[in-house]
């Protein structure tokens, strides 16, 4: 038997349960508090019961980076095989310590077969990435080449979250720029983007539709794409805005579908409405 | 229309004037100041739309004020090219609304004309006259027959035309006033807008008034005794005599002392507004202006090296004067307590507004911070819109709006208090523009654009697509593209019975006046914004509406819950705007 590449991401790549199995790919959960009780993304708790339990909690949930314990105990596993090798893309470094822990673990294990990759992204922007370097896997690249190909491609990542609200990015102390939409008295949605890793002010804008018609500008800057993501967080109604919107100016381009997970939920609030997209290599 | 009766001949059993020196230029402008004193109220009546308007007649009247008080301080009190020079910038400073940008180019123009004569004969009043049209009309873009501008032209070519005929002063000062009258007169005929309200121009009229008051008093080096009494004219309103021709102290503190409310309070105090000459000669006014800048705020130092003028807000007033005093002889030494002034005024604008001393704008976090690269300074009506823009980031807020404009120097400190590099200034009202575009060449080491926005939800817009990492250029572009996308619609009752549009409007109707224009007309709020939502060809998405300073919430919130149910499908928001005159502002979006 060939050696093998594995293939790791975190849940802040919002992949369902179901399509990492079929993708063959390996989710490092996270970990979000909401005060004394904890649960792993999206394994003891899903999108649904974790917007509902926002709802309804009184305390502001909390989230933490996966422990190194968690990551070496997944690469002893995937490891097995002298000859495998680990591919493993990560949350933006200065989003999230994921990429901290998985680095302690990978020292601690065989630095040399572990390829770690700070994709600068989050939620569908991760997922791109991940789905990108699994066709080059397929596609027969090394590992090493697959983790270098993945970092040329973060810069054609495009991220953009149009929020309900500024009061969960701003709570949980992850705004960056963006904290000059923060405070204002008119009910604004504001239009951020994830751009080298952190979070950006786009737009602040008074409507929903203004702002996909924003959304679908700014994707059309990115044109060619290669692949595109949309992904709501407790907005499947306006979901379907987007997707026909979207899918009106790109019926060319398979797009991804999914939900904002409970990690990158905790900092959008419920009602955030993103897309991801990735520009041909 | 019948025929206009010639004006008294006021050179009647005079000795010939043929020649006028700095006293005589001030007597007369000093005169120009009472009368439109006297007639400020009939400027203001002859409004155009029957909705609370700006006010030209105050607005020129402190224009002229403003150019009165810094004439008295001339240099050269004798030299006629001094006096008016002084008066120019005194305009200037004190410019507020079109009209009064206008009057300060009038002056600027009469200055420039003027300019190297100590003494002028009736050439040189008709120079001056012919250079202020020149001047005032090169001011606009694109100027308007039936306005101050049609007068100011047709009282310069009178005068030319007496010039050639007599040298005194007072025979070319008649033929300008009884022109200006009559130009007056006939601005009904030149625009559409008169016409259907049967009006005459009001800047037109106050300056018809200005040139009188000054011809009347012009030959004179003290204020005389009233006036003769006066023909009326067919279609001007009554003219009425200066109560006490020349007596400056009497004039109304009321009105002028609004202005003094135009920066937003500040929290540790307003300190001293501190006004100095310093006297020459050899001054270095770079160095001047330097140094006292360091102690203050919005300092104004000007001049040249005989003669420099100080106006300083500082909480340091010794220290400044000590400044000072090292630089030359002081005069004119005056220092006020800002905070009882400030207090004062909005003591009297809303008794329950006293408490605002307390309220905090983003102006006043960061006084002596460095200057940020770019900065927004926005002009606001109320407490609520100043609140709402300073949370969407406007940096400093100069109070003011339809009936309450802001003067040039309002504006400059406005700017400055922004404490940016470059500076975005949005007057949010129409009336207000103009000023605003004079104000970039004044405000020294920083770069100043206005993006035209004519009401107040535009204003909001230009700030929500302000985004501090983009440069100027981009800035400006953003907002103006945001700006195109709002709809404003202002509620106020009409001021007095007309007709317009169509519409038979009777005095209190409910009126809604449409990005400038009077669309609905009816009894009640709910029936007319229903109405102009109907009207809408394009569904709004979302409608702000911002709720007068007289109306409460409950009535406000009642009003919204009647307009949801007639219009599924659109958001309303709600929130306090608290600007006079105008129970309702909507946004549309």
């Amino acid at each position: 038997m060939s050696e093998l590449i594995h293939l790791v991401t975190d849940s802040t790549a919002d992949i369902s349960p179901s399509d990492a199995d079929a993708l063959g790919v390996h989710v490092v959960p996270l970990i979000v508090r909401f005060g004394e009780q904890q649960f792993r993304d999206g394994v003891d708790i899903d999108a649904d019961q974790f917007y509902t339990k926002l709802e309804h909690s009184d305390v502001h949930p909390t989230t933490s980076q996966p422990s190194p314990d968690a990551f070496a105990t997944l690469y002893r596993t995937l490891l097995a095989n002298p000859e495998d090798e680990v591919v493993g893309l990560h949350i933006s470094a200065k989003l999230s310590g994921t990429l901290q822990s998985a680095t302690l673990a990978a020292q601690e294990f065989d630095p040399a077969r572990i390829h770690l990759v700070d994709t600068e992204s989050v939620s569908g922007g991760l997922q791109l990435l991940v789905r990108a370097a699994l066709d080059d896997i397929r596609a027969g690249d090394t590992a090493a080449v697959v983790a270098e190909k993945a970092s040329r491609r973060r810069s054609k990542v495009t991220i953009l979250v149009l929020l309900d609200t500024l009061t969960y990015l701003h709570r949980g102390g992850r705004i960056g720029r963006a904290q000059a939409f923060v405070g204002g008295l008119l009910n604004v949605k504001p239009l951020i983007a994830v751009r080298d890793g952190e979070v950006v002010p786009l737009a602040r804008l008074r409507s929903r539709s203004k702002g996909i018609d924003m959304i679908v500008d700014q994707v059309r800057g990115c044109a060619p794409l290669r692949s595109l993501a949309e992904f709501h967080a407790a907005a499947a109604e306006s979901m379907v805005d987007l997707e026909a919107r979207l899918g009106a100016a790109f019926s060319n381009v398979t797009a991804v579908l999914g939900r904002i997970g409970p990690v990158v939920g905790a900092y959008s609030g419920p009602g955030g409405l993103g897309v991801a997209c990735l520009g041909a290599d | 229309m019948p025929a206009t009766k010639p004006a008294p001949e006021l050179s009647v059993l005079r000795e010939p004037l043929r020649e006028i020196g700095g006293e005589q230029v001030l007597a007369g402008l000093t005169s120009a100041l009472s009368w439109l004193e006297a007639n400020q109220q009939e400027i203001n009546d002859l409004n155009v739309f029957p909705v609370p308007d700006g006010d030209t007649g105050s607005n020129m009247y402190l224009t002229l004020r403003s150019a009165v008080e810094e004439a008295r301080d001339a240099p050269t009190p004798e030299a006629a090219d001094s006096v008016l020079a002084a008066a120019a910038h005194g305009s200037l400073m004190g410019a507020r609304g079109n009209s009064g940008v206008i009057l300060s180019q009038i002056l600027r123009g009469f200055a420039q004309g003027a300019a190297q004569r100590v003494h002028l004969d009736a050439n040189g009043v008709a120079l001056a006259i012919t250079e202020a049209s020149a001047v005032a009309y090169r001011a606009v873009m694109k100027p308007t027959e039936g306005t101050i501008l049609t007068v100011v032209r047709d009282a310069a070519a009178a005068a030319a035309a007496a010039a050639g005929t007599t040298d005194d002063i007072r025979v070319v000062l008649d033929r300008v006033v009884t022109e200006a009258h009559a130009a007056v007169e006939r601005t009904t005929e030149q625009l559409q807008v008169l016409r259907d309200a049967n009006v005459v121009d009001a800047g037109g009229f106050g300056l018809a008034v200005i040139l009188e008051g000054f011809a009347r008093s012009v030959g004179d080096t003290q204020p005389t005794a009233p006036a003769p009494a006066l023909l009326r004219r067919s279609g001007e309103p009554t003219l009425h005599l200066p109560p006490n021709p020349g007596d400056m102290e009497a004039t109304g503190s009321a009105v002028a002392r609004r202005g003094a409310a135009a920066i937003a309070p500040r929290e540790q105090g307003w300190g001293y507004c501190t006004e100095f000459l310093i006297n020459g000669p050899g001054l270095d006014v770079e160095s001047i202006r330097t140094e006292l800048s360091a102690l203050g705020e919005s300092a104004l130092v000007v001049g040249d090296p005989d003669l420099v003028r100080v106006h300083i807000h500082t909480g340091d007033a010794a220290g400044v004067i000590a400044a000072a005093s090292s630089r030359g002889r002081m005069s004119k030494l005056k220092v006020e307590d800002m905070s009882a002034q400030h207090h004062d005024v909005l003591m009297r604008a809303d008794a329950e507004e006293a408490e605002a001393e307390a309220v905090g704008t983003a102006a006043q976090e960061r006084p002596q911070a460095p200057p940020k690269p770019i900065g927004v300074a926005s002009v606001a009506p109320g407490e609520g819109f100043r609140d709402i823009m300073s949370s969407l980031g406007a940096d400093s807020i100069v109070s003011g709006g339809q009936t309450m404009n802001p003067s040039i120097e309002d504006l400059l400190n406005g700017v400055r208090a922004a404490n940016a590099e470059r500076v975005i200034l949005l007057p949010n009202n129409g009336n207000v523009i103009l000023t605003a575009e004079q104000v970039d060449p004044l405000a020294e080491g920083c770069e100043v654009r206005v993006v035209p926005t004519r009401n107040l939800p535009q204003g909001i817009s230009a700030l929500l697509a302000f985004d501090p990492a983009a440069n100027l250029e981009e800035n400006v572009e953003r907002m103006q593209t945001a700006v195109a996308a709002v709809r404003a619609v202002e509620v106020t009752h009409a001021v007095r019975d007309s007709s317009v549009n169509g519409h038979d409007i009777k005095l209190g109707d409910v009126i809604a006046v449409v990005d400038d224009v009077i669309t609905e007309v009816g009894d009640e709020y709910v029936g007319v914004i229903d109405a102009v939502l109907k009207a809408q060809t394009e569904k709004p998405e979302l409608v702000t509406v911002y709720r007068g300073h007289e109306v409460s919430e409950e009535d406000a919130e009642s009003l919204v819950e009647a307009l949801r149910g007639s219009n599924p499908g659109v958001e309303f928001e709600l929130q306090a705007g608290g600007q006079e005159h105008y129970p309702y502002v909507l946004s549309l979006e």
